[in-house]
């Protein structure tokens, strides 16, 4: 057999895995019958594989863990980004239009399509993003009590702002609480849960009674690089801030909601 | 268009198959599987809409393992050459046993493993290898290439033809 006739290294395992065209398999085929060198090496590394197949073909129907049910139920189960609840999504939408409607009634079409951008609850997620930028660096003093009294904290916080306070677990998605603090918002009580991840990144809950404001969807916001979602879900409005990205924190939004859905 | 919890669930299967034939063990690949689900959640607007989640879910898999492996590269190996002999599993139909597999699995270099399982167990094309584990294809043509040549070797398969003497491993089996 000459050196030319030879099935290169590279050949043979793009024959054995299916990525030849259709003519350089016909060829390497055509050497192998021909009874090249290689026929006993693609018979072995055929054996090698169906080996691997057979040994783990049992953890295929493994049943899952408890852990992986509840991490795949907490999947959106629809396609797209997800809100709250489907009763919910048209309620922006009709705040928008009110907006855009009465501005276009007073003659100012172009600042009307600007304040379909800007929402009511503007200038609850600047005061949100603001608490979020004054604690987040703080090294000693992050909160005011630390997660280890979370009943406690909690407790006080449904207290003092009149309303069922919880603090959300995150855990599942890599975030920790680090504790809470009770702030002042317009002269009333607001809170402020923190959080923190692995990689030492802290994220902001943010919640005061609201009733100015009716029950909206998630509404996104940024702010000197922070990014915020906010929705009300009264008697409460939440903010969540954090420098993450919008995704990121779309999926945090959803975890917080389902958690804190008032029923 | 099918439900993203279904498209995610209808992968966990190959996902935990192949976290097992990665780490060699049951316990360490869930705990990899279940990483993996919190990571995809968290994460969930990298996956674009109507696309398959595989290689998205193989590549957060891939980068959880490499941290892993950083985080635990001061112990010690989980195997060892001297606990080869002390195989007393049953044999499969074939002759060598599971245990054998598992072993010479654990002393190929994880990022020759991972290819010769993603390839040669989960059918990845050349392509999505490359995409899954962020490599030029030419990488994944020949890790793949010297990861079954010293598999190969390591089962006892006649000649173990990929530079026998570089892997320096006496073969585990022989096979015939």
């Amino acid at each position: 057999m000459t050196p030319e006739h030879r099935i290169s290294e590279a050949e043979l395992h793009a024959y054995l895995d299916g990525e030849l065209t259709a003519e350089d398999r016909a060829e390497v085929e055509e050497l192998l019958a021909a009874g090249s060198a290689e026929v006993g090496r693609v018979r072995d590394l055929r054996d090698l594989n169906e080996a691997i197949a057979r040994r783990y073909a049992s953890r295929l129907d493994a049943p899952l863990s408890e852990r992986m049910k509840q991490l795949l139920a907490a999947m959106p189960e629809h396609g797209g980004a997800e809100l709250p609840g489907s009763a919910r999504r048209w309620v922006p939408l009709a705040a928008a239009v009110v907006i855009a409607l009465s501005a276009a009634a007073a003659g100012y079409v172009v600042r009307g399509l600007i304040a379909q951008t800007r929402s009511p609850g503007s200038a609850f997620v600047a005061t949100a993003i603001g608490a979020h930028s004054v604690y987040v660096p703080e090294v000693r003093h992050p909160v005011e009590v630390g997660a280890a009294e979370e009943a406690h904290l909690v407790q006080w916080l449904t207290k003092r702002l009149g309303a069922n306070v919880r603090a959300p677990t995150l855990s599942v998605l890599g975030w920790k609480l680090v504790g809470g603090r009770l702030l002042p918002d317009r002269g009333l009580p607001a809170a402020q849960f923190m959080y923190e991840d692995g990689a030492g990144r802290r994220l902001t809950l943010y919640m005061r009674k609201e009733t100015g404001l009716n029950n909206t969807a998630f509404q996104f916001a940024e702010r000197d690089g922070f990014a915020a979602f906010y929705w009300v879900d009264r008697p409460l409005a939440y903010a969540i801030a954090g420098r993450l990205q919008r995704d990121e924190l779309m999926g945090l939004a959803n975890a917080i909601y389902g958690q804190l859905e008032q029923r | 268009m099918p439900s993203r919890r279904d498209a995610v669930a209808a992968e966990i299967p190959r996902l935990r198959r192949y976290a097992r034939a990665l780490t060699g063990d049951d316990a360490e690949a869930d705990d990899l599987i279940q990483d993996t689900l919190e990571r995809a959640l968290a994460r969930l607007g990298q996956w674009r809409d109507g696309d398959s989640p595989r290689k998205w879910l193989f590549s957060i898999l891939h980068n959880l393992h490499v941290d892993g492996l950083r985080r635990k590269s001061r112990r010690p190996p989980h195997v060892g050459l001297d606990s080869v002999g002390a195989d007393h599993s049953a044999p499969a139909a074939d002759g060598a046993s599971g245990r054998d597999l598992d072993l010479a699995l654990q002393l190929l270099p994880s990022e020759q493993r991972e290819i010769v399982l993603l390839i040669g167990l989960e059918g990845l094309s050349y392509a999505e290898a490359a995409e899954v584990l962020a490599i030029p294809i030419g990488t994944v043509m020949s890790r793949l290439a010297r990861g079954r040549g010293r598999l190969r070797a390591l089962m006892g398969y006649e000649d173990g033809y990929e530079g026998g003497g570089k892997s320096g491993h006496a073969p585990l089996r022989r096979v015939k």
